[in-house]
């Protein structure tokens, strides 16, 4: 519908600036534009092709083809007469637009460019950036289509694929022309990290430290790895390392404090999990840690926390694991109806999440 | 006078006690096992794995410590597997009859060197449609002799012990053939009627037809939710020669799983045996004895079904006996990589909570998978230690973590007063290890371990000793049944459970084992399933023990 009203305003402007089309061949132009109302499409590519050869200059003729064709999703039959009509029109916005749109249809990405740039095409000059390899182009254009529709899901989902593009292009360069910095280490050991392969992730990270020993966040993943492969006195080394760098670091002291839980030491745990909850309050993960060091020295620093723990997670599978743990407590204390109607509440929120969860393939 | 004189004594004695333990330990920088040769065992455990990754493979297989002749030394039975073909076509063959994959028997002679003695005691056939499992040990009968219970995937054997160092196999008049996969299993009396029960766990509704792999670039083993889930089994001894299938009637069917280890103690209290289930991939089952012939699963509301983060585990093999010297058993679960081998510690109330992180767990196991595992008093302190055969159960894990291992040493966790720390097993060797049973192979006091490993032949981890003091006690119920099991034997103030079950597919000694440190005597106190108590005052250490019930109740 915006195709046909814009032709119809391009056709108005084109007839004043070319030279007359004969009348046989505007009676072809007629006839096709009838069969396109009737939606015989064949019929009007069959229209249009014959006033097209009775008047080969005239642009509109070639423009109601190549968008016929279109409308056919036979792109690539309208690409040649719309370079006609581009040659013969070369100002007009819809020309381009319409060359623009066949051409990243039939995959000609960085042909297509040009034509969508005249005509500021943002959501489809993005989509064709990505194809052509220009994620940092492709990123700035799809942020301007997705100003003017924030919901559209096509554009969100091209956009997340330029980010991804962007930041693997960036992670390319740097792996190869710099692989001995500390920044081509980390990156290498972020990598590995993800293929499992955490005796050489970690190695990575090593390197990285060895080049760059203060650089922030390094320990912090390093820790990380030796965590996954639960190597846990060396992921709290690396995270006590971590904590003394960054002193403000939530996240450095909620890893530290859970690798000591890992370790058994509940005393420590405790108090770098509290630290942790004071630098950012309100962390469900970290409370949860909290209560769990703190269980039996201080059951009802521990009480608290999950009571914590439930009124932010609501029903998610953490806040079972805390109705768990409040249960735990309870039984311990004697009060076995408490912790019964605490493991109901377990049962209920878990048979909700295993409802809400995919199901194996 | 008199009183401050005493009080002195008792501190003198304490700091004594304190300083020996102490010497002892430094003297111990040496490994507590050497890695010894079973001279005359030339089993090897085939599994027979293929490119088809049948589940059944990577399970075997059993080990038992029993006196099979009583003749005062354990001898060993080893459960094989079977061949299979890749791939395995019908009708269904494991080529048991073949004695590459024979279970096998083995009498321990006098000079510490073992005769095969399969083929005479009429053990040689185990059934070409039987994928060996493991084995569980029991005198049924109360005749006096150990008879031997074989868990299969296919059919499960029951051998009668003659007394004459033959066995006969009465599987068909005893009625406890079971049926599907078979895994652990283990004698009890849970009706204390002196006549002892069998339970069996069953791992998965499982098939040859029904096998597939996972893993589509690198195919490996499918884990147990691939399958469903099944029941495990309880047989009710009639007493004349023959069982009844009680699964229904106990509860113990209603509650299907992937059931693994079993082991048995009374955690209530209450006198009567309560029976855990190491589940794979899934909650842990406690089945409550409700002392009516009934149980109740009661796992998740005894706090003893997961783990301290509320995660299921993969629950493997169990040991239950009391860690903490509070009187009260726990439980010690082996389970997959990236959990620690969970605690359940009894908080008594029949009430457990997770304490793998407070025990040290969390430090040790982590990364390893661990089977076959027992509490034993290793280093006679007065303290059960952990050991625990290791193996993941893919062979080719290191393709999907290269932080994994197939093959790892045994875990050797020293116990102090209640917290455990890694000590050095005396093997580096890493192996697929699966069964393990416990025992003083040698009657020297100090507890051994006999391991199996897929592909290979079994480990010996002969106990080096040391200078602190034992004592090993044997039962012989009168009323209760003939192996006391279901017994709780308090020895200055240790507590052990009577069974010969736990571990992984295996049996233990079914001697009860004390270490008492620097004391040179101990007072001794039995409560006898039939309900009978018993007690000892000042039993010199140091001794094997025979305690028969007494005829008062």
């Amino acid at each position: 519908m915006i195709h046909a009203l814009l032709l119809v305003c391009l056709f108005m402007q084109m007839q004043s600036a070319e030279p007359p089309v004969p009348p046989e061949a505007l009676a072809l132009l007629q006839s096709g534009l009838d069969a396109e109302n009737r939606r015989d499409l064949d019929q009007a590519v069959a229209s249009f092709r014959k006033a097209a050869d009775l008047a080969p200059s005239a642009g509109i003729v070639f423009l109601r083809l190549g968008d016929a064709y279109i409308k056919k999703r036979d792109y690539a039959a309208a690409i040649p007469p719309l370079n006609r009509a581009v040659e013969l029109s070369p100002d007009s916005p819809v020309v381009h637009q319409l060359l623009g749109y066949a051409l990243l249809a039939e995959g000609y990405a960085a042909k297509a460019i040009p034509h969508l740039e005249i005509v500021h095409e943002h959501g489809a000059l993005g989509v064709a950036q990505i194809e052509a390899g220009l994620p940092a182009e492709a990123v700035a254009n799809l942020q301007a289509a997705l100003a003017k529709s924030p919901d559209d899901p096509d554009l969100l989902y091209y956009l997340s694929r330029a980010g991804t593009l962007l930041s693997s292009q960036a992670l390319d360069k740097l792996l190869s022309a710099f692989p001995d910095t500390a920044r081509g280490h980390q990156a290498a050991g972020q990598n590995l990290f993800v293929m499992k392969m955490f005796p050489e992730a970690a190695k990575e990270y090593q390197r990285a430290l060895e080049l760059r020993p203060d650089l922030p966040g390094l320990r912090l993943e390093l820790g990380q790895v030796f965590a996954a492969s639960s190597n846990w006195e060396k992921a709290a080394e690396q995270f006590r390392e971590e904590a003394k760098l960054q002193p403000g670091n939530a996240e450095a002291a909620y890893r530290f404090g859970d690798a000591l839980l890992q370790l058994g030491k509940m005393k420590e745990a405790t108090e770098e999990l509290r630290r942790s909850d004071s630098l950012r309050p309100d962390m469900p993960e970290t409370l949860y840690s909290l209560a769990r060091a703190a269980a039996a020295s201080d059951p009802g620093m521990a009480e608290h926390a999950l009571a914590r723990v439930i009124e932010l997670e609501k029903e998610s599978p953490l806040a079972g694991q805390a109705y768990l743990a409040l249960a735990g407590i309870h039984r311990k204390q004697g009060k076995t109806q408490q912790a019964a109607s605490e493991i109901q509440e377990y049962r209920r929120i878990q048979s909700l999440n295993s409802r809400h969860a995919p199901t194996k393939q | 006078m008199s009183g401050l004189r005493n009080t002195k004594a008792a501190l003198l004695s304490l700091l004594f006690s304190v300083s020996l333990i102490a010497q002892e330990a430094k003297l111990k920088s040496e490994p507590m096992f050497q890695l010894s040769p079973l001279k005359g065992v030339n089993f090897v455990l085939r599994n027979s794995p293929t490119s088809r990754k049948y589940l059944i493979e990577t399970m075997p297989g059993g080990v038992a410590l029993l006196d099979y002749n009583n003749d005062g030394l354990l001898d060993i039975f080893l459960v094989n597997a079977g061949h299979v073909r890749d791939p395995m076509n019908t009708p269904i063959s494991f080529d048991r009859h073949e004695p590459a994959y024979w279970n096998r028997l083995y009498r321990q002679n006098k000079d510490g060197t073992f005769t095969d003695v399969t083929e005479q005691a009429g053990l040689a056939s185990a059934g070409d449609t039987n994928y060996g499992m493991g084995v569980a040990v029991g005198d049924y009968d109360n005749d006096g002799f150990p008879d031997i219970y074989v868990t299969n995937f296919g059919k499960n054997i029951l051998y009668h012990n003659n007394g004459d160092g033959t066995f006969t196999d009465v599987t068909a008049k005893a009625g406890v053939a079971g049926g599907g996969w078979s895994v652990s299993a283990g004698f009890l009396d849970y009706d204390n009627d002196g006549k002892l029960d069998l339970f069996v766990t069953r791992y998965l509704d499982w098939s040859i037809e029904k096998s597939k792999t996972c893993g589509s670039e690198k195919p490996t083993y499918c884990p147990p939710g691939e399958f469903p889930a099944t029941t495990n089994i309880l047989y009710h001894n009639r007493g004349n020669g023959t069982f009844e299938d009680v699964s229904v009637a106990s509860g113990i069917a209603a509650k299907k799983g992937h059931g693994l280890g079993v082991a048995f103690a009374d955690y209530d209290g209450d006198g009567y045996t309560d029976i855990f289930v190491a589940n794979d991939a899934m909650e842990q089952f406690l089945f409550h004895n409700n002392r009516d012939g009934t149980f109740t699963e009661t796992a998740l509301d005894s706090g003893a079904a997961l783990t301290s983060n509320g995660k299921m585990l993969s629950g493997m093999g169990a040991a239950f006996q009391d860690y903490d010297n509070d009187g009260l058993p726990d439980l010690l679960v082996t389970e997959l990589p990236h959990q620690p081998y969970i605690v359940f510690h009894n908080d008594g109330r029949g009430s457990f909570s997770a304490q793998e992180l407070e025990t040290g767990f969390g430090a040790l196991s982590g990364r390893s998978s661990g089977w076959g595992v027992g509490l034993e008093d290793f280093d006679n302190d007065g303290w059960k230690d952990a050991f625990v055969v290791q193996g993941h159960v893919f062979d080719n894990v290191e393709m999907y973590d290269s932080s994994l291992r197939y093959k790892e040493p045994p875990l050797l966790a020293l116990n102090h007063q209640g917290h455990f720390e890694k000590a050095d097993a005396g093997s580096d060797v890493a192996v697929a290890g699966r069964g393990a049973a416990f025992g003083d192979l040698n009657n020297d006091g100090w507890m051994d371990v006999v391991a199996t490993s897929l592909g290979e032949r079994p480990q010996l981890y002969l106990n080096r000793g040391g200078k602190l003091h034992w004592l090993t006690i044997a039962l012989r119920g009168k009323r209760s049944n003939r192996d006391g099991y279901g017994a709780r034997v308090l020895v200055n103030g240790q507590v052990r459970f009577a069974t010969a079950t736990g571990s992984y597919l295996s049996s233990n000694d079914k001697r009860l084992h004390f270490g008492l440190g620097s004391a040179e005597t101990a007072n001794i106190e039995i409560r006898w399933p039939s309900g009978a108590h018993q007690a000892l005052r000042n039993i010199k250490a140091d001794q094997f023990l025979m305690i028969e019930e007494s005829d008062q109740p």
